[in-house]
């Protein structure tokens, strides 16, 4: 039985970083502002899909299945690559208030771009594969979530990839960079940035940032998220090498 | 209400029979096959159309003519309370209805066998008029695209309120439940291709207001011709010949 | 779009690689830009903004309405994107719907700043009548009437020229009403509030070909981009917002690359909007004042 994965950036960088704060306060959950929740990663969530994949980042929850390759809809065009179509959704009771679930449309493009500049579409040419992510529980950094979770879900799926893709996401408060922010840091956020990242190739996929920054500023943003992807990373493929072992 | 005054003048101070100030423009959309702009007072429309081309879905190609294709879009900010309205509801499904059989009719589907031509016009401000003014953009459109057609087919609205046939309703005008008839005339071969009307009239005075209404496509004909011909002016002048 | 053959393909590739493109401009050249202001007489505010063959319209149009209950000294902006079919025959039956989205968001991102409010190009709190109870709310809507490429930047372009042209109501709140009920407002037909938009970014977009990216990119130009990155930049130099757009993957170097081009290219892109802003408002008021004088 393998045990959960987790991953925390280490106590002396941490302290390191923690100078450049000039107010005292604290995250709720107690971490420290670059320090990323534990993830907890697993895939095979879902037994219908050729691939599935279950990620837990502190109270956010998402599950993500792939199916395919399958045959393209017949309304569709010839095509001589692969199609990629990504569908992101919100549990009604993924929110503290019902209903507010819906403020996320954009999801479903985000997590197309982010995926498709990993996965090799030319390999599976007049076929679809579908990705869909449900949000099970919305506890901030969602995003970030549902693309790590889609891309350990694809390898799942043994769809050919470059690498697999993690991301994070920075927020900007006052003067302090968080990384990977809860819920209800998000909302008092004055700016954030999203990484998708391939670590192996050291390539961004996708990058969104809001609010307004300096130069100086995004470079030491996409860093600490980049430094944070590296690490997710590692987590994903160990957990994607113990499902491999623990099936044989 | 009052629609029109003991002075004998409308609300926006036209006479019963003035039509609004038209402003008519070839070459609206830089990458369709042709184009056009078409103001009526405040009611403005864009038209583009793209074809003669290969059928996109082969079942609805006609072996022996052309398929004419039409969709009208009003655009969110294009009346004046602001609504966001979805694509393809009842009354844009209807008027693409009639002005894609308006088209067709003059349009010489014969001559274009197995392909398709798409009129699209997207509404930017509404204020009465709409139906007539799209039909004038997608004539203007479609003689700039280069598609032979029998006749210009021009449209023009006339309405009656206070007992006095009106030319070209506006919203205010148009909004007080009067009859309003629509017709679309080829000028030329003296043919009405489009006639509609809501509420009622008695017959003597229908025969008067679409008389007007007739009236009004004849004068919106001269006018198209007018433009198209000075386009075609400085067409032949870019040339050099 | 008509795809391209081998050869044209080649011959923009190699244009962009040679600094100079199919239609004579540089890499971080733009096209002509033609704005026009006023042109929806129905909004509070309007702008139509051409870029060569790309032609938007903005129009911005307030509402009187009430304050977010979480944020009570704040109004409310939604900005919303149609593609017209006109623009071209892939929109029709609402299959411009999924570009829709994607530039609504892209915009939302770049011109709302982050959640609190820091780093907006609108400021919110200018759009409130009374604290928690009465608050504009600002529809921006977009219409794609013609596309040729770089719609983003002509957006955001448009938004900021309608913007500019906005003249919102002046309000007055009825005194003497208790805190529970709603205040009668008188809304007045003479005094208008016009906006600052000097704090209004412009998006620019950085269209990657081959080993070199370029600004303004038209349609043909962008069917052979690898990735594209929009920018939106302010007058004082800050980044407001960022979006990566599909394709390959990119280097962490080359995005922050990206940036400071788009920064330098901002200086310029800056004041040739804000002066052709200028003209077109003055045109539109000497538009007006022909109109009056018979």
């Amino acid at each position: 039985m393998a045990s959960p994965a987790s991953y925390a950036l280490r106590r002396h960088q941490q302290q390191r970083r923690r100078p450049l704060q000039d107010d005292n306060w604290v995250r709720s959950d107690g971490r420290g502002f670059h320090q990323c929740r534990p993830a907890f990663l697993r895939t095979g969530a879902a037994r219908a899909a050729s691939g599935s994949a279950y990620a837990e980042f502190g109270s956010t929850k998402v599950i993500v299945s792939v199916f395919g390759p399958r045959e393209s809809k017949k309304a569709m065009k010839y095509s001589g690559i692969g199609r990629l179509n990504c569908n992101v959704n919100f549990a009604t009771f993924s929110t503290a208030t019902r209903g507010q679930e819906s403020d996320h449309k954009d999801f479903s493009s985000m997590l197309h771009k982010a995926l498709e500049g990993a996965v090799l579409l030319e390999s599976f040419p007049k076929t679809t594969v579908d990705v869909f992510a449900l949000v099970l529980e919305s506890g901030g950094s969602d995003l970030p979530a549902v693309i790590s979770c889609a891309s350990l879900a694809l390898a799942d799926a043994g769809i050919m990839m470059y690498d697999l893709v993690a991301s994070a996401s920075v927020s900007c408060i006052g003067n302090s960079l968080i990384i990977d922010p809860a819920a209800e840091e998000e909302d008092c956020q004055d700016g954030s940035l999203t990484v998708a990242f391939m670590p192996s190739r050291r390539e961004i996929t996708q990058l969104t940032l809001t609010g307004e920054w300096s130069t100086g500023r995004i470079h030491e943003a996409t860093e600490l998220c980049l430094d944070a992807c590296s690490k997710l990373g590692e987590i994903m493929r160990t957990c994607l090498k113990q499902a491999v072992s623990s099936s044989t | 209400m009052e629609y029109v005054k003991l002075s004998g003048f409308r609300l926006d101070g036209r006479r019963p029979t003035e039509m609004r100030h038209i402003h008519a423009e070839v070459g609206a959309v830089a990458n369709a096959d042709g184009s056009a702009s078409f103001e009526m007072g405040n009611t403005k429309v864009i038209a583009a159309v793209y074809g003669p081309k290969e059928v996109e879905n082969k079942g609805q190609q006609i072996g022996n003519k052309a398929l004419v294709r039409c969709e009208y879009s009003m655009a969110n900010f294009s009346t004046g309370d602001r609504a966001r309205r979805p694509k393809g509801d009842r009354r844009s499904t209807e008027l693409s209805l009639v002005i894609r059989q308006t088209m067709e009719a003059c349009i010489l589907t014969h001559l274009m066998p197995r392909s398709q031509i798409d009129i699209y016009v997207q509404v930017l401000q509404a204020d009465g008029g709409t139906r007539s003014a799209c039909i004038n953009a997608a004539t203007l459109a479609l003689a700039d695209a280069g598609i032979p057609m029998c006749d210009l087919v021009t449209s023009c609205a006339a309405g009656y309120l206070n007992s006095t046939p009106l030319l070209d309703l506006n919203y205010l005008e148009d909004s007080a439940g009067g009859p309003d008839v629509t017709v679309g005339l080829l000028s030329k071969l003296d043919k009405v291709t489009l006639l509609q009307m809501d509420a009622k009239l008695p017959l003597d005075i229908f025969e008067n207001v679409m008389q007007l209404a007739i009236e009004g496509c004849k004068a919106i004909a001269n006018l198209i011709r007018q433009v198209l011909l000075e386009n075609t002016k400085k067409l032949e002048y870019l040339r050099g010949t | 779009m008509v795809g391209l053959s081998a050869g044209e393909k080649n011959f923009i590739r190699g244009g962009i690689e040679q600094d100079l493109r199919a239609d004579g401009r540089q890499r971080q050249d733009f096209r002509p830009i033609l704005i026009e202001t006023g042109v929806i007489p129905q909004a509070n505010g309007s702008a139509r903004v051409r870029f060569g063959a790309t032609d938007v319209i903005a129009s911005v149009k307030a509402e009187l309405g009430k304050p977010n209950p979480l944020q009570p000294g704040r109004g409310k902006v939604a900005i919303y994107v149609d593609c017209s079919p006109t623009a071209a025959p892939a929109f029709e039956r609402g299959g411009g719907e999924e570009l829709s989205t994607e530039l609504s968001a892209a915009l939302q991102k770049c011109l709302l700043g982050g959640k609190s409010g820091a780093g907006a190009g609108i400021d919110l709190s200018s759009l409130m009548v009374l604290e928690g109870k009465v608050c504009w709310d600002l529809y921006i809507d977009g219409l794609v009437v013609s596309s040729d490429g770089n719609l983003l930047d002509a957006l955001a372009a448009a938004i900021k020229a309608a913007l500019t042209n906005t003249g919102i109501p002046k309000v007055d709140v009825g005194v003497g009403a208790s805190p529970d009920e709603q205040p009668e407002v008188n809304i007045s037909d003479e005094e208008f509030l016009q906006f600052d938009t000097s704090a209004v970014p412009v998006i620019i977009t950085l269209t990657k070909v081959g080993r070199e990216y370029i600004v303004d990119a038209t349609s043909d130009e962008e069917s052979q981009m690898s990735s594209a990155v929009s920018v939106s930049v302010n007058s004082h130099g800050k980044v407001c917002g960022l979006i990566k757009r599909g394709g390959a993957g990119l280097d962490a170097s080359v995005i922050l690359d990206m940036v400071s081009a788009a920064r330098h290219v901002s200086q310029k892109l800056i004041p040739l909007l804000d002066s052709e802003i200028d003209a077109a408002e003055a045109a539109s008021l000497a538009g007006q004042g022909s109109d009056v004088d018979p």
